[in-house]
């Protein structure tokens, strides 16, 4: 059993809260332009956009990539380096050694986060009007699976979408999307005075929520 | 198990055959199951595309299944790029035999039949008599 992602949707459609834990794939960061703040979590902010790292995958501090550790070296001849945080230069790495990738060239580039989010929502809102047409109620679907991975969702009274991403074996999992709409979610974002509900240039990530988050997370028996 | 319909979508993303087998779902129009098939279709792409650790060497496929309340679906993709799409009721026990069944009804019924073009919808009556009886057989 493995938890891969969670995604929250406002009631504008976007994405307002990202995070990851197993994700062999990573999402890349989005082009400067498309990045809303307060979604996910990026490196150091003093990164200048043109660099090709910002735009590599920054979300996970899950390495995907072993072997990359030994190029850090080449990656400091980089004046801007000094201001990465460590989470990226690995991946960085994995492209500017080109030709010399091996193991992991097989595996195809996540997409940017800004598409990938799209698409997630694309994807639960055509299936959902699928399934509302079908059985002619007005019912939203709570999973679909494919062999890699299950997507489960939950949906609250005020059109926040819970977007959970497991593996495929797992059994419904939106009592935790649940639990963490009726504890972290109510308690560090809705009563959070300093968290700008309904906005739309700002995502509802801070320190508490996302600690709280990942603490149900990895508190869960099925993660890992 | 009961089982709701199937629809039978070509490698192209066109619906070519589709059947209701109860009642539970309410009848569609067949342009409604038209569109439906289509958007199935996209999502699948689309799922496949989301998948977020895939394992190297092992091809990434799409939606396999999808669970609403009180019923669900199952896409079966062929290797030629057939899907079938079976909606039935939750539990579902023994659903993967019976999409290898409608699949091997579809290789007797369809498949050889000289007359058919294949990705032109299926107006084979032996398919439709085969199929009406698996179906009542598991309906039952």
């Amino acid at each position: 059993m493995t938890i891969y992602s969670l995604y929250i949707f406002d009631r504008h459609c976007d994405c307002v809260y990202y995070q990851d834990w197993h994700r062999t794939r990573p999402t890349r960061a989005p082009p400067p332009g498309n990045y809303k703040p307060g979604v996910h979590r990026i490196p150091n902010t003093t990164v200048h956009p043109e660099q090709n790292a910002v735009r590599e995958s920054i979300f996970s501090k899950y390495n995907s990539n072993p072997q990359g550790q030994g190029q850090v070296e080449r990656d400091n001849q980089n004046q801007n380096q000094n201001n990465r945080s460590s989470l990226i230069s690995n991946t960085s790495n994995e492209r500017e050694r080109g030709p010399n990738r091996t193991t992991n060239t097989s595996l195809p580039k996540g997409l940017p986060f800004d598409e990938e989010s799209k698409l997630v929502y694309g994807v639960i809102l055509s299936l959902r009007n699928m399934v509302k047409k079908l059985s002619g109620r007005d019912e939203a679907f709570t999973s679909y699976s494919t062999s890699s991975y299950k997507l489960h969702l939950f949906d609250t009274p005020t059109n926040y979408r819970f977007v959970l991403l497991s593996d495929p074996s797992s059994d419904s999992l939106r009592f935790i999307l649940r639990q963490l709409y009726v504890g972290p979610f109510l308690e560090y974002v809705v009563r959070n005075p300093l968290v700008k509900v309904d906005s739309r240039t700002e995502g509802i990530d801070n320190d508490q929520f996302r600690t709280a988050v990942d603490k149900h997370m990895k508190g869960l028996s099925m993660f890992n | 198990m009961t089982i709701h319909g199937l629809w039978v979508i070509s490698k192209a993303g066109g619906l070519v055959f589709s059947r209701s087998y109860s009642d539970v779902l309410p009848p569609q129009p067949v342009n409604t199951i038209l569109t439906l098939a289509g958007i199935l279709h996209g999502i699948h792409a689309i799922t496949a595309k989301l998948t977020p650790a895939p394992i190297p060497g092992v091809p990434i496929s799409g939606l396999e299944s999808f669970e609403a309340e009180g019923w669900g679906g199952k896409v079966f993709l062929t290797p030629t790029g057939t899907k079938f799409v079976v909606l039935h009721s939750l539990p579902q026990a023994g659903l993967d035999d019976l999409l290898r069944r409608i699949y091997e009804i579809y290789s007797d019924a369809v498949m050889k039949n000289p007359f058919h073009t294949p990705e032109m919808p299926i107006n084979s009556s032996l398919f439709e008599t085969k199929l009406q009886t698996l179906m009542s057989s598991v309906n039952a």
